[in-house]
């Protein structure tokens, strides 16, 4: 307890400086952001004037180009009804909609309604299958949704951005952003990080980087989703948030990101090496029932 | 999962393919757990799945892949195709788009499997009566069809016999080879084997999965 202590205490000191140090906050950072006292949120924000802005601009008042940005829209609308449908939270109302939307005169629509007026074709609104909400009211999945629909106005050329991810950092998605274009999947940023993750991984652990050639269990059937999505669905949602404390915090954040593909598989070594293929398949795609603990993948990762 | 020295003589590949939100996770999950999953999250890249099953009085293993719905992730998913017996190209009865969609991941599947791949459609959710869009005369006339729920588990399990009725038959009868390379099919002698060593895949490439 004590240690915590003095760890919010380096906290509050660093952030208090009239410049903050960096290289120290991101150091700090790097071994979890503590909730209490908002920290966490502190460290992770960014820029809210200019996201008002986009606000602003791209959905109170939008252009013309409504039409073609239909389809984009509706995938992003998809894809946030589904976001982590298993926490009560996004379906919940948020204490913290946005002002501008939901005070704003009744001409400007949620981006909720403006989807679906678009898309009433061919289309069952499934609003039995959704909790509705009044008025003035928005669940936090619809926070999400316009994140990911300003991202998307922003960046044009990037067909999507995935749904169940708070990738909407910009700078974060600034270095993630190759591996959300499709035609890249296989050969550039995510197949070159699946690449990395098993040659560390052989030169770790060569027997059993042999023992997974020999079973066949290709990195795209499994690392592929630790990495694209950062391994949001390998952990529960406290421990993502740890682990993207360390990834937002670490200046080579694909490097550490694989140390940790590297570490997960390293502790499924013996389940593994006695396992037949269709065990250890299941195993690898089904990482959250390990139940392995967080702090010994990291302390393992941490190694590398 | 597979505790215990399992014998069966046969191990067909399947892959699920279909436009996002058919269902096709959630058919899966229906087939091999026997029960439907509500809140199913996006299936990114491929899910992986097996069930023991009875064709003929012979047990078969069914390896599946379910893969991601998303255009997005087309790139990568046409990757598991390769060496499947069986494809079950699944639509979703109440939404006219899903089975317009359809054409091209035929054309999908033609291209990258063999010419010996049962492919199978299938129209889910057809617990939902009321929303229908795609009539069941209409999806005849397309191809064979099933129509099933995943939800009340209505017909699921017929979808997946069905379809390895058909590649056994193709065994049987000698137009499926299972010698050439990517008939998704493996055959193993039923004897009881060494449990550390069930259904050990061989390394031969192609037949991996």
């Amino acid at each position: 307890m004590a240690a915590f202590r003095a760890r919010l205490k380096e906290y509050e000191d660093i952030l208090n400086e009239d410049v903050i140090d960096m290289k120290r906050f991101r150091k700090l950072c790097f071994n979890g952001c503590p909730f209490e006292s908002g920290y966490r949120s502190i460290c992770w924000k960014k820029q809210r004037e200019l996201y008002r802005h986009f606000v602003e601009d791209l959905i109170v008042k939008p252009g013309t180009d409504a039409a073609e940005g239909a389809q984009v829209d509706d995938h992003i609308d998809k894809d946030c009804r589904r976001l982590c449908p298993d926490l009560f939270f996004f379906q919940r109302a948020t204490d913290y909609p946005c002002k501008e939307l939901i005070n704003a005169d009744s001409r400007v629509e949620t981006l909720r309604k403006r989807v679906e007026q678009c898309l009433i074709t061919s289309r069952r609104r499934a609003s039995e299958e959704y909790m509705v909400l009044k008025d003035g009211q928005e669940a936090h999945w619809e926070v999400v949704e316009r994140i990911l629909f300003i991202y998307a106005k922003l960046n044009p050329g990037q067909e999507y951005a995935e749904a169940d991810s708070f990738f909407c950092f910009t700078n974060l998605m600034g270095e993630i952003r190759d591996i959300f274009i499709k035609t890249l999947d296989l050969d550039s940023h995510c197949g070159s990080l699946m690449a990395k993750l098993m040659s560390m991984l052989k030169e770790k652990d060569e027997a059993l980087w042999h023992r997974i050639e020999e079973l066949g269990l290709k990195p795209q059937y499994f690392a592929f989703r630790w990495i694209t999505l950062l391994l949001s669905q390998e952990f529960p949602l406290p421990d993502v948030l740890r682990i993207w404390d360390s990834l937002f915090a670490y200046e080579d954040r694909f490097h550490f990101l694989i140390c940790i593909c590297c570490a997960m598989l390293m502790l499924l070594r013996m389940e593994i090496i006695q396992g037949d293929f269709p065990t250890s398949m299941k195993l690898l795609q089904n990482f959250n029932n390990t139940k392995l603990d967080l702090q010994t993948v990291l302390s393992k990762a941490v190694e590398f | 999962m597979a505790a215990g020295p399992y014998n069966y003589s046969y191990i067909f590949k399947y892959i699920i393919i279909g436009d996002m939100g058919v269902g096709k996770s959630c058919l899966l999950h229906q087939f091999t757990e026997k029960k439907f999953m509500a809140d199913c999250p996006h299936t990114i890249g491929v899910e992986f799945g097996t069930r023991i099953i009875e064709v003929s009085g012979q047990k078969i293993k069914l390896q599946i892949w379910d893969t991601a719905g998303q255009e997005r992730f087309r790139a990568v998913t046409r990757s598991y195709y390769r060496g499947a017996a069986g494809a079950l190209m699944v639509y979703d009865i109440t939404r006219r788009s899903t089975y317009n969609h359809l054409s091209s991941w035929l054309t999908d599947a033609r291209n990258l499997t063999n010419p010996n791949t049962v492919i199978f459609l299938i129209g889910n959710k057809s617990d939902l009566e009321a929303q229908r869009d795609v009539t069941y005369e209409e999806a005849k006339q397309f191809a064979d069809e099933n129509e099933c729920s995943a939800k009340t588990g209505d017909n699921v399990e017929d979808a997946f016999l069905d379809t390895a009725k058909k590649i056994y038959q193709n065994i049987q009868d000698g137009s499926l080879d299972l010698n050439a390379a990517e008939s998704g099919v493996q055959h193993k002698p039923a004897t009881p084997r060494n449990p550390l060593n069930t259904d050990q895949t061989p390394s031969k490439e192609g037949c991996a999965c």
